[in-house]
């Protein structure tokens, strides 16, 4: 235990000085707040859950996986293999201090709503919200650990992590409404993972409720999240492809 | 020296897809000893090092750390070693005394700040405990990583290429750093291209080649039996064949701009050598004569300079 203590807190310490990756965990979701208050600061009700979910899925798929990939391609995962330190410890380490992070990202978001835009926000609504934050967040996660398995480069991951982003961010009801869809991708959304997370958290927070899908939706999550971990632990990798 | 074995290598081969980096390789290294690895780039020095780290699983044979089996218990072999690699990459954007830190609790050692401290002052990077590890030069980043290596104190030390990155001055004092580790008994196990490096440190050598061990033994008991003859030195441009042919020299060689003269009867090599330079009309310069070193037993064994010669 000690040892998990001392090493998240390294872990930790790497996260608060890497400048790039300290801009790209909390200036941006701040700047995303004012780009989209910008555009449509009349939506803000909408828009706020939507970019919660659409930072976390960012977050989730492609920086959540940054450092670990770092540490992956410079040779720190094999230093770190020729240590009796168990995988199962680094990994979980890794993945408290970046769930704390995305936690966090979300609470910046939720402020930057309730003070600039007037986005309102109750305690009921944020506990029910929280909760299901966190949920998509281990999705994404899972689903950004197999992109990093598969990727042969830190590069590529980003590249693969950036593409099914911007996929799901235009199709998964955060910036644009469902009903502007076709009907063929409107029948697909709701089995991809970003859509239900959307759906779960927007309710939530607006309206401190469940909507009527939560548990098969929850369940759907669950699966993605599971699944996804499997793979992710199949595929991890001390070293880089050669 | 005591006979007891802290490391066993026995039959290894390891393969990195279709290439075999290393063929049979057996190997036991004593308690107390200073062991060297010799060869040329790509010998599969790092792989051996690989498969007792347990970094590396060999394709056949079996590699044992203090008696225990490295693919049996990878962890209780792991916690017996202290490790530094060929190529340095602790934690980013960590100081030097919060690494030394973690790496002990890695191995669930616990250092209070006195301890590491101390530690520090032995590879004199005090002054840089509150540094960050990718700002110091390359030669305190390889104290580093040898400091990092010790800081679980372990029994058995394995150092790749400790002083690749150092100029000649901290090249020596890393030698006395590891004699320093070996006086405190512990086991060290070092692989190394230079050649007065080995012979400076290691009680035995290994010389591998191409994935075999050609050679293992003391370094003057490997000079011995290969009853070489002295060597010849001298800065003058001649025809290898010509010199090669003349009498009394079993082998010739270049490096660098040195002539090297494999000879038993210096005395006739050495009119012989004058009167071809003569007819060339050629100036000798520096003539030397040394006794043979490891170098030689290298060139020899591994017959890369040697094998013009057939
Ligand atoms: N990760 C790898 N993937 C594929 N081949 C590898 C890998 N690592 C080493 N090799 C190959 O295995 C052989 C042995 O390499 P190794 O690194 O063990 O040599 P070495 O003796 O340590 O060399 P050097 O003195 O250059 O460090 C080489 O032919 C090398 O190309
Ligand atoms: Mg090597």
């Amino acid at each position: 235990m000690k040892r998990f203590i001392i090493l998240t807190k390294a872990m930790t310490l790497m996260y608060l000085r890497n400048g790039y990756v300290l801009f790209w965990n909390f200036i941006f979701p701040i700047l995303l707040m004012f780009i989209y208050g910008a555009i449509m600061s009349q939506y803000m009700d909408y828009m706020t859950p939507g970019v919660i979910v659409l930072n976390a899925l960012s977050f989730g798929l492609v920086s959540s996986s940054t450092m670990m990939l770092e540490m992956r391609e410079k040779g720190v995962l094999r230093r770190l293999q020729a240590t009796p330190l168990p995988a199962i410890q680094l990994i979980g380490s890794y993945l408290l201090v970046n769930i704390v992070i995305g936690v966090l990202q979300s609470s910046l978001i939720i402020v930057a709503g309730a003070l600039l835009y007037k986005v309102p926000v109750n305690i009921s609504g944020l506990l029910l919200a929280y909760p299901m934050i966190l949920f998509g967040l281990l999705a994404f996660m899972a689903l950004g650990g197999v992109i990093s398995g598969v990727a042969a480069k830190a590069g590529a991951a980003t590249a693969v992590g950036m593409t099914v982003y911007f996929l799901l961010m235009f199709i998964s009801d955060m910036i644009f409404p469902l009903d502007m869809l076709p009907a063929w991708l409107r029948n697909i959304v709701p089995y991809l993972p970003a859509y239900p997370v959307a759906q779960l958290v927007r309710s939530a927070m607006l309206d401190a409720s469940l909507n009527p899908n939560w548990l098969s939706q929850m369940a759907l999550l669950a699966a993605y999240g599971i699944g996804a971990t499997l793979i992710a632990a199949k595929l991890f990798r001390w070293e880089p492809k050669a | 020296m005591s006979q007891e074995s802290m490391i066993n290598i026995n039959n290894v081969v390891a393969a990195y897809g279709a290439l075999t980096a290393l063929n049979d390789v057996s190997l036991n290294v004593q308690k107390g000893e200073i062991f060297g690895l010799l060869g040329p780039n790509g010998a599969g020095k790092t792989t051996l090092l690989a498969c007792v780290e347990g970094l590396h699983k060999p394709k056949q044979g079996e590699t044992l750390v203090g008696g225990i089996n490295v693919q049996a218990d990878s962890v209780a072999t792991k916690r017996q070693l202290g490790i530094q690699l060929q190529k340095t990459a602790l934690l980013d954007d960590l100081t030097v005394a919060e690494l030394v830190k973690v790496y002990a609790a890695l191995y669930e050692v616990y250092l209070t700040s006195k301890e590491i401290d101390v530690l520090l002052a032995r590879f004199d990077l005090v002054e840089k405990r509150n540094t960050l590890a990718r700002r110091l030069s390359g030669g305190q980043q390889q104290r580093l990583a040898l400091a990092v290596a010790i800081a679980n104190d372990p029994q058995i030390v394995l150092l790749d290429e400790p002083t690749s990155a150092l100029d000649p001055h901290a090249r020596r004092a890393m030698w006395d750093i590891v004699r320093q580790l070996h006086n405190e008994g512990r086991t060290i196990v070092l692989t190394t291209h230079a050649m007065e490096e080995a012979e400076a440190l290691c009680g035995r050598v290994a010389i591998i080649d191409r994935g075999r061990i050609v050679a293992c033994d003391a370094p003057s008991a490997l000079i011995a039996r290969l009853k070489l003859n002295p060597m010849l030195k001298a800065t003058v441009e001649l025809p290898l064949e010509q010199v090669r042919a003349l009498p009394g020299v079993s082998a010739a060689r270049y490096t660098g701009e040195h002539l090297e003269v494999e000879t038993a009867r210096p005395e006739a090599a050495l009119t012989a050598l004058h009167e071809l330079a003569a007819r060339l009309d050629r100036s000798i310069r520096d003539v030397a004569l040394r006794q043979p070193n490891l170098e030689d037993v290298f060139l020899k064994l591994t017959g890369r300079e040697l094998a013009e010669q057939n």
